[in-house]
């Protein structure tokens, strides 16, 4: 078979492939007939009310001296670590607002960080095209900084996300600029499995962020640049669960609903969308009409511990409190007082549900809680 | 008038938490008219009257004249006619008050005449306690008595539920509102407080005829005391405060400044910049984060108060309490280190002239500092390091040499004794020291001190002396309490060394650290570029682990290339075989019997068994790609077989055919010739070795040096410009594009860089990516993508022609027009002209200046009609130390262009064009 042969044959599969890509879409569009937000209508749900104190700024947490790029909470003790520009990572005690330890990191082109279940250890990737493993109680050296005490290095593109295994402090999941995700056992500072790359049936762009499912750990999904977002079963690396069409933007962000059976995503597209695992269906697509013609990009999303609230960033500044059942505005946290100056660049709720963070591109982070329920310090 | 003062409201800074803020938003729909001045006429209200008050009588009863007219305010008609009672009834009236007080259990006020006014006000707010519009209100109108209510009011804490009613409207909107005023209060602060005080006092003892009810008795014990004291520290206050920061409230003496509860014995915290104290339960909600240390919020970015310096970094026994250790441990940091606390450089003169910051840090950093830096002014010998406080006897001797400060003046010292050091006239002390140590200082000499203590009469030769060279100078020094050179003292040209591989304190350097980020596609030489920036300007551009994996990639690399040989061997061999069978069985006719079985297997190409094995088993490692894994660990083993194998003539035959392997980078011909010189286990990089290897920087796709340019040369005259110049640090930051997608998100994380240099191979024109595109075509569309990414909006580019070497010698055999953007591109003069006369014209530019214009003109259009910009063009050959140089020269010129640009943007514009044209045509 000659390259040419080889070449056309190719060009005819890809057309069938993409063939049947669009007519498994009209099918899934015939097949959805509602969507959640017509449905609760329909039963006569109401949207929440929210008043400006509803939801309070009861902490701000200053330290940083460049955009804050990335947050994680511990599952308890109301600990933060956060990643800027200014190429550290801090972690804070949410609770009197101080910070207890500052990591200046070897490359400062920080892109996320992770907190691991036990809370003994942050994780951070970027540029460096690895992820590092800091130790909280690993002695600080002569500067006083503290020392990486693992590298996991493989990707061969930017780490653009990375999230513990939950209950477990050696397995962590990445994902890169490489087009793959990883999981990698922290003690040996291997690859256990590759999801996606040359071979596989993987993103076939950039990954920008990775979810695994809060109830059933083995199950994550990740967002890209190529408009899509896949569910993974880590036990199987050789070809994604699913994949979810929908957006028309790169995939900044997916997040895991709080019952695991359902996930968010925000896009450049400027709509955060609502699946569904079990049938891979969308079930909501959220998007607020904008008077001009610039759409922002959503960067970063958060669902509150019902599920019944979704916080979204976008990039014009914008930080939505949507209600997910009837797809409505409730809040914009970015127009409330005492809110950040910047733009809010990403979200992460406390484990309990019982507080907001964000973190901005003014170099402070904020906590918020709903007002009334707790007196602050 | 309230609700003017209400507006105010929405500055108030973010120390508190979202619940006051709500108020403050139903404060700010109504139009803001920036009448903040409204707030004076409450103090010209204030200001006279109280004054006024303060020196009238204190021991007489009659104390209503005085008193009245404050409360005689213009606008308060509403009390108007209870007040102008109040006079003749005064000590009833108290008595009365306690009487109404004790009913309603609203504890109003002592403070005589005042007091009904006051206290109706206040039953008004702890009533309303939820209705927020009308609490503010009210609570501004008062807001000059409040000040008196809590210096009077205090000392009844023991009733608790009234006090504490009191406390917990304090808490909820006292303190914004008091915020906002802050400013215009802080002026006649002490005077109003006066005013209260005595008009506390005065109450007291009228109250003292009638009858002492409990709250009195209670009072006495501390007010008689704590009165003056307060008093005195007030005034004191009052003539530092000016200069600082005021605390934004204040409460009676020793109490909170926050709740105002506590005493003078609470334990409080101590605002560095403002002096606010702050008691156990509000200094984490008045001090926040403490992001610079212990200051209130609101006094983040200010300069910390200096009498405060020595306390800096030092822990409280409160902070201990209640945060933990590293919490602590980071708080003591931040105060130590951030920016705003640091010694404000223009505090400290050194020889008449204030410092500037890098001056600064040339004094902190340097091998032998002065200690403890205080503000005031010095005088420093350079020549001898000797440093003092300005007309005083030296007190330390420190680094030599340093730039700073001016010329040091012959009166730093205040020296009488007509003897001179260094041009400067030392002091009895140091003369008497000098005559113990046997220098002759008779006639009064001009002496000329080197650092090191060597001694010369000015105008002479020869040393004369050590000062410090006997053992007895020390001891005598050590008498007359006058420094004599530390032990570490460097000599000069070492710490002229280290000036650029000190360490800068992290703030300086963030603000003196210029970015430069290096694009550039795969195979465009921006790796070589970063290499030569270490070579060029890293005291150590590698270290020895670096150099390690360097030598290690270098050795895997000739496996490689010799791998590639051995493949070229066999194919060159096979195709020879055929060529000679073809070749035979045409002239089958003729039997070569004995020598054709020979000759079947063995031409040149051919190689022995042994080495035969050791060619297939080195390929079928680098074809199942364990060639790391295996080889340089290996090498030992397999050097001599190497050493044969490239003494033989079939490798020699395929090197000599090298041109035809494609795989063969023509770097490899480098490394090959030295293969045994290579392969040793002993052997080391050189420079130019590193700098032709392939894939050795840290290669995940990001790799970043900071350097400084060095001076350009030591005996041109320095003046100061350069040397601060020499301070500005430079990051180059290297990015290859392979390990990012195209979408380039990772764009973003950059968008703090100075400026952006593009990288082109000018050789890439006639090359071909694997999918068959022109890779100048490529490196196009990767710069079209980058130029107009979001980021690098309004950034300047500077795009650098890689490889002109390279593309001279290539474009005499491959015509432009191989790629089809460049197809018109039809020089004028051809070729064949310019080399038959080649010596004669000189003036006449080669085919390859020519191609170079124009594909700098071609990328120059490309990037106006993208941005509408000038785009800087410099042309490059990687390998030259100095072309990479002078190309980075250039981008420091750019970006000096863009300070001068943000200083005079109207002259820019002509200025740029002609640096831009200039630099173009002059390379």
């Amino acid at each position: 078979m000659s390259v040419a042969e080889l070449k056309e044959k190719h060009a005819a599969a890809t057309e069938t492939v993409n063939n049947l890509r669009e007519r498994l879409k009209q099918r899934r569009q015939q097949l959805l007939d509602t969507d959640v937000a017509g449905y609760a209508r329909s039963q006569g749900k109401s949207p929440l009310t929210f008043g400006p104190t509803d939801l309070l700024c009861c902490r701000t947490l200053q330290g940083h001296t460049g955009k804050v790029y990335s947050l994680d909470w511990t599952p308890e003790r109301n600990r933060i670590v956060s990643a800027s520009q200014d190429g550290r990572l801090i972690v804070w005690n949410a609770l009197t607002s101080q910070k207890t330890h500052a990591i200046k990191l070897p490359c400062a082109w920080v892109m996320t960080c992770a907190f691991s279940p036990a809370g003994q250890s942050v994780a951070c990737g970027g540029l460096d095209s690895m992820c590092s493993i800091f130790n909280l109680n690993s002695q600080t050296d002569r500067d006083g900084n503290l020392p990486v005490s693992k590298t996991l290095s493989g990707h061969k593109g930017y780490v653009s996300c990375c999230q513990y295994v939950p209950d477990e402090d050696i397995h962590i999941i990445t994902s890169s600029g490489d087009q793959t995700c990883v999981l990698w056992d922290i003690t040996t500072g291997l690859r256990t499995s590759v999801f996606g790359g040359e071979f596989q049936s993987g993103h076939t762009a950039d990954v920008l962020s990775v979810s695994i499912n809060g109830s059933n750990s083995r199950m994550f999904v990740s967002g890209s640049c190529d408009a899509t977002a896949r569910l993974w079963d880590s036990r199987v690396a050789s070809r994604a669960v699913r994949t979810f069409h929908g957006h028309e933007g790169d995939v900044n962000t997916v997040k895991f609903f709080p019952d695991g059976n359902r996930f968010g995503t925000g896009s450049d597209d400027g709509t955060c969308r609502l699946f569904d695992i079990r049938t891979g269906h969308q079930l909501q697509v959220y998007y607020q009409q904008h008077g001009d013609n610039e759409v922002p990009h959503v960067t970063s999303i958060a669902f509150s511990i019902s599920g019944r609230l979704l916080f979204a960033g976008y990039s014009n500044g914008d930080c939505y409190v949507w209600d997910t059942l009837l797809a409505k505005v409730v809040l914009n946290l970015g127009s409330v007082q005492n809110s950040h100056e910047g733009r809010i660049t990403c979200l992460g709720l406390s484990a309990d549900g019982s507080a907001l963070c964000t973190g901005s591109s003014d170099t402070n982070l904020k906590i918020w809680a709903f007002g009334g329920h707790r007196r602050v310090i | 008038m309230p609700p003017k003062e209400a507006i105010v409201l929405p500055s108030v800074e973010s120390d508190e938490d979202g619940q006051q803020y709500s108020f403050a938003v139903e404060y700010i729909g109504p139009p803001v008219t920036y009448d903040l001045p409204r707030a004076v006429p409450i103090n010209v209200e204030k200001i006279p009257v109280a004054a006024v008050v303060s020196k009238v009588p204190l021991s007489n009863t009659e104390v209503h004249i005085p008193v009245v007219p404050p409360i005689l305010a213009p606008d308060r008609n509403r009390f108007s006619k209870e007040l102008l009672l109040q006079p003749t009834v005064s000590p009833t009236s108290v008595i009365a008050f306690q009487e109404r007080v004790s009913a309603d259990t609203n504890n109003c006020l002592l403070s005589g005449e005042l007091s009904s006014y006051e206290s109706g006000e206040l039953a008004e707010l702890s009533n309303n306690s939820d209705s927020s519009s009308r609490r503010l209100v009210a609570c501004s109108v008062s807001n000059e008595h409040w000040s008196k209510l809590d210096s009077c009011d205090s000392p009844d804490k023991p009733r608790g539920s009234s006090s504490l009613a009191r406390i917990s409207i304090d808490d909820d909107l006292n303190q914004p509102d008091w915020g906002s005023n802050e400013s215009v209060l802080s002026l006649d602060y002490p005077s109003s407080r006066v005013s209260s005080l005595k008009t506390g006092d005065c109450n007291n003892e009228s109250n003292g005829d009638v009858r002492r009810p409990q709250v009195v008795t209670f009072r006495d014990i501390e007010s008689d005391d704590g009165l003056d004291e307060e008093f005195s520290q007030d005034e004191v206050q009052a003539q530092i405060v000016r200069v600082k920061r005021q605390p934004q409230t204040k409460g009676k003496k020793g109490s909170c400044y926050r709740c105002f509860k506590g005493n003078r014995f609470t334990e409080k915290e101590v605002c560095i910049v403002c002096d606010a104290k702050y008691c156990n339960n509000c200094v984490l909600r008045a001090m926040g984060s403490m992001p610079e240390g212990r200051k209130c919020v609101t006094c983040i970015g200010f300069p910390i108060d200096e009498s405060k310096r020595g306390g800096l970094g030092k822990c409280s026994r409160m902070l201990k309490r209640f945060l933990n250790d590293l919490e602590v441990r980071q708080i003591l940091k931040a105060e130590k280190l951030c920016e705003a606390n640091q010694l404000p450089p223009e505090y400290i003169c050194v020889n008449g002239q204030p410092l500037c910051y890098e001056e600064l840090a040339i004094l902190q950093s340097c091998p032998n500092p002065p200690k403890t830096l205080k503000p005031g002014n010095y005088w420093y010998d350079k020549v001898s390091g000797l440093w003092g406080k300005e007309g005083q006897k030296p007190s330390k001797i420190i680094s030599p040499h340093l730039n700073v400060g001016g010329p040091i003046r012959p009166d730093a010292s205040n020296g009488n004794t007509e003897v001179f050091i260094n041009g400067r006239e030392i002091t009895k002390v140091e003369l008497r020291m000098l005559q113990l140590a046997g220098v002759q200082v008779a006639g009064n000499p001009h002496f000329w001190v080197n650092e090191d203590g060597s001694y010369l009469e000015e105008g002479q030769k020869n040393t004369k002396g050590y000062i410090w060279g006997k053992a007895g100078t020390k001891l005598v020094c050590a008498v007359l309490s006058l420094p004599v050179p530390s032990k570490s003292s460097n000599s000069c040209g070492e710490s002229l060394n280290s000036m650029n591989s000190r360490s800068v304190p992290d703030y300086l350097e963030q603000r003196t650290l210029q970015k430069i980020l290096l694009v550039g596609s795969p195979g465009s030489g921006s790796t070589t570029i970063f290499k030569q920036a270490k070579i060029l300007y890293k005291n150590v551009p590698f270290s020895e682990d670096e150099r390690e994996n360097i030598k290690l990639k270098i050795q895997t690399n000739v496996y490689g290339y010799l791998g590639m040989l051995l493949e070229g061997r066999e194919r060159f061999e096979e195709e020879c075989l055929a060529e000679m069978r073809k070749g035979r069985s045409s002239k089958d006719i003729e039997p070569e019997a004995g020598s054709s079985d020979d000759a079947d297997r063995k031409n040149v190409y051919s190689i022995g068994p042994r080495l035969k094995s050791f060619s297939d088993f080195l390929l079928k490692t680098m074809v199942s790609g364990n060639l790391e894994v295996i080889f340089p660990a290996a090498t030992r083993e397999y050097a001599p077989l190497v050493e044969e194998l490239w003494k033989h003539t079939a490798i020699q035959e395929t090197y000599n055919r090298r041109s035809e392997l494609v795989m063969l980078p023509s770097v490899a011909s480098y490394y090959l010739e030295r293969v045994f010189e290579i392969l040793k286990t002993d052997y080391e990089p050189s420079d130019l070795d590193i700098l032709y290897a392939e894939g050795v920087t840290s290669s995940n796709g990001l790799a970043c040096v900071n350097f400084s340019f060095p001076q350009s040369s030591p005996d041109e005259n320095i003046d100061t410009a350069d040397q601060h110049d020499s301070l500005l640090r430079y990051q180059l930051i290297r990015v290859l594009a392979r390990g990012f997608g195209e979408n380039c998100k990772w764009l973003e994380m950059f968008e703090d860089v100075g400026m952006v240099i593009f990288c082109v191979a000018l050789s890439d024109y006639d090359q071909f990516s694997a999918d068959g595109t022109n890779k100048m075509l490529l490196s196009r569309k990767f710069f079209e993508t980058i130029v107009t990414h979001p980021t690098f909006d309004q950034m300047d580019f500077l795009l650098i022609l890689n490889k002109l070497d390279v593309f001279e010698e290539k474009i005499e055999r491959v015509p432009l027009t191989r790629c089809e953007w460049f197809d018109d591109f039809h020089p004028l003069i051809s070729r064949y002209r310019t080399n038959t006369n080649s010596n004669s014209i000189n003036n006449n530019p080669t085919p390859g200046q020519l191609a170079f214009h124009y594909i700098a003109v071609k990328f120059k259009r490309l990037y106006s009609s993208l941005t509408g910009r000038k785009l800087y063009v410099s042309h490059l050959k990687g390998l030259e130390p100095n072309s990479v140089d002078s190309a980075l020269k250039y981008a420091r010129e750019i970006l000096k262009w863009n300070e001068e640009r943000a200083n005079f943007s109207f002259s820019f514009s002509e200025h740029s064009f002609y640096s831009t044209e200039a630099s173009s045509l002059s390379h």
